[in-house]
């Protein structure tokens, strides 16, 4: 298998498996144990914070372990609403992952005010619009580090300042960014920020929160004293451990690995627009991930694609699936302006730390090929 | 991954009728506003109105290429009305099953189809027309029979000496009136 799935999951360390399996086996103490069989793992939790912290680049006290980016997106947003009453509004991007487009729609539908900010045609947010929805009424304005589809790169300083100047908070789903981008968090200006185990070769089921020491919060989960009170419920101890190993790997690959991954990325879109007619990248123009490539391929239905990919054991996904006779084109790449047919044929690559220069080779010799075959039958191809 | 049968993932991967034809009988270009899947479909008709011909193109997943390939090998040798009543279950048959989620693939199968034989039927009833016209404006001329019209290609019987030289200028004015090559036989 290939695999090029990288913003939908990663393949785990094996220093981080190794690094769990004491938790998941003789260690299973709860950090919140008086006695030294369970207050000897929080010292693990502990080290794990300090890890992460320092992949970040600030303080442990300011970084909270979550169930996951969802988790800690949903608590972003409902604190972001709940800190001042006179400030309920939020405004935010319409490319954000669903974990904070529809917790905001939901906090919409209990009233509060939502803007949601345009893109431009590369799926940069356009920050006069974003401004456009910021005032003395907003309580927080949340936008992603970089686009789960397209890769794109936010200017989060920028809509930081916005949210500052009319005195909101800011926060950032950096869930796709934490690992593959140098994130110097307290020079950005951001309040809080969001960030999963999995997306970084950790484990699933874990996540963490990033609160900028004095950021006013309240939680969205209640029930024990773990956290400080930020967030209820017994550590996850295999998962923080997990989370903490990969943050260390994160921070030891960083610039090695995304300088080869960039190179294996620019070698994969080169290739293909060079032997696919009509493949265009989403977002070229746009500052984007190392990692993450959309390819409209044009005349081509995305799905026909995938299954042929599938069939060659070459794992990457699209942004619309087609089933029960609706297929709702990327609503990301549909902000972008792309056209709902064009949409229709994105395919997104996706790589990791862990791929070679052979699979992008096999996948350039694979791809060409079957995109002929596909676009020899289609109604649209030129 | 969808559940595909082994004879749909043939179909996808080795689709049958493959492509277009030059100067169809029939034509058409359907799409699903839901999906944005599209298909065009060209028919060559016999003068029995068998499909002795038909090429398809889709814009869509292994389902919707599948079951466009399926219906062209379903349709193909059968008469126009028969290849009319054509059922998605058909096609889904034919491929030995569909997941229930891609069923409506088929159904552009169906509108290509239904579309292509109203072109051709159009398309003929356009000749019969042009026909009826030009044999109106004929007086003191050989008599003429219609035995079978087809859009490019009309059956005559013409009693008279000079059966090939009215059947040139009888094409000549099928062509002029419906822009197309109309072919003038006698039987």
């Amino acid at each position: 298998m290939i695999y090029l799935d990288s913003n939908a999951t990663t393949r785990m360390a094996p220093e981080v498996l190794d690094a769990i399996m004491p938790y998941l086996t003789d260690r299973f103490g709860n950090p919140s144990s008086f006695h030294t069989f369970g207050s000897a793992v929080l010292e693990e939790v502990e080290l794990a914070r300090g890890k992460l912290a320092e992949l970040l680049g600030v303080s442990p006290g300011e970084v909270y372990f979550t169930s996951g980016g969802t988790e800690s997106d949903n608590t972003a947003l409902e604190s972001g609403v709940s800190w001042d009453p006179s400030r309920k509004g939020i405004a935010t991007t319409s490319v954000e992952h669903p974990a904070v487009l529809e917790a905001a729609r939901y906090l919409e539908s209990r009233g509060h005010a939502l803007h949601v900010a345009r893109v431009d045609g590369s799926g940069v947010v356009d920050l006069d619009s974003l401004r456009e929805g910021v005032d003395s009424g907003t309580g927080i304005v949340s936008v992603m580090t970089a686009n789960n589809e397209t890769g794109v790169v936010m200017p989060i300083a920028e809509a930081a300042a916005i949210a500052h100047e009319a005195g909101a908070l800011f926060h950032t789903d950096a869930v796709q960014a934490v690992g593959k981008i140098p994130l110097p968090v307290d020079e950005l200006g951001v309040d809080m920020l969001s960030l999963s185990g999995h997306k970084l070769h950790g484990p699933k089921g874990v996540g963490a929160i990033y609160i900028k020491k004095g950021t006013p919060f309240s939680p969205l989960i209640y029930g024990g004293h773990q956290e400080h009170g930020v967030r209820a419920g017994t550590y996850n101890v295999a998962g923080i451990v997990g989370l903490g190993i990969a943050a260390e790997l994160a921070r030891q690959h960083m610039n090695e690995e995304t300088g080869r991954v960039r190179v294996l990325l620019r070698m994969l879109e080169e290739g293909i627009v060079s032997s696919c007619p009509e493949a265009v990248i989403a977002g070229a123009e746009a500052e984007r991930l190392p990692n993450t490539a959309t390819v409209l391929f044009t005349s081509v239905e995305s799905e026909a694609i995938l299954t042929l990919l599938d069939m060659e054991g070459i794992v990457v996904s699209s942004g619309s699936a087609c089933s029960t006779g609706s297929k709702d084109p990327s609503y990301i790449l549909s902000a972008m302006g792309v056209p709902q047919m064009q949409a229709n044929t994105a395919i997104r690559f996706s790589l990791s730390r862990y791929t070679e220069t052979w699979e992008i080779e096999r996948v350039l010799e694979v791809l060409a090929p079957l995109i002929m075959k596909l676009r020899a039958i289609s109604p649209y191809s030129r | 991954m969808w559940k595909y049968s082994e004879i749909l993932m043939d179909h996808f991967m080795n689709p049958r009728n493959a492509g277009s034809i030059e100067e169809p009988d029939g034509h058409s270009e359907v799409g699903s506003p839901q999906c944005g899947d599209a298909m065009t479909l060209d028919i060559e008709v016999d003068d029995s109105d068998v499909i002795t011909d038909i090429k398809f193109q889709t814009f869509g997943c292994a389902g919707a290429i599948a079951s466009a390939s399926a219906m062209t090998e379903i349709a193909k040798g059968r008469t126009l009305d028969s290849a009319m009543k054509i059922s998605n279950r058909e096609v889904a048959e034919y491929l030995g099953g569909m997941p229930p989620e891609k069923y409506h693939c088929s159904v552009m199968g169906h509108e290509a189809m239904t579309e292509a034989i109203r072109d051709f039927k159009e398309k003929r009833d356009g000749t019969a027309a042009a026909l009826e016209k030009i044999l109106a404006g004929i007086s003191g001329g050989p008599e003429v029979k219609v035995v079978h019209i087809h859009p490019s290609r009309v059956l005559l019987e013409i009693d008279g000496d000079d059966a090939p030289g009215v059947c040139a200028s009888l094409s000549g004015e099928l062509q002029k009136a419906t822009g197309r090559e109309v072919e003038v036989k006698v039987v």
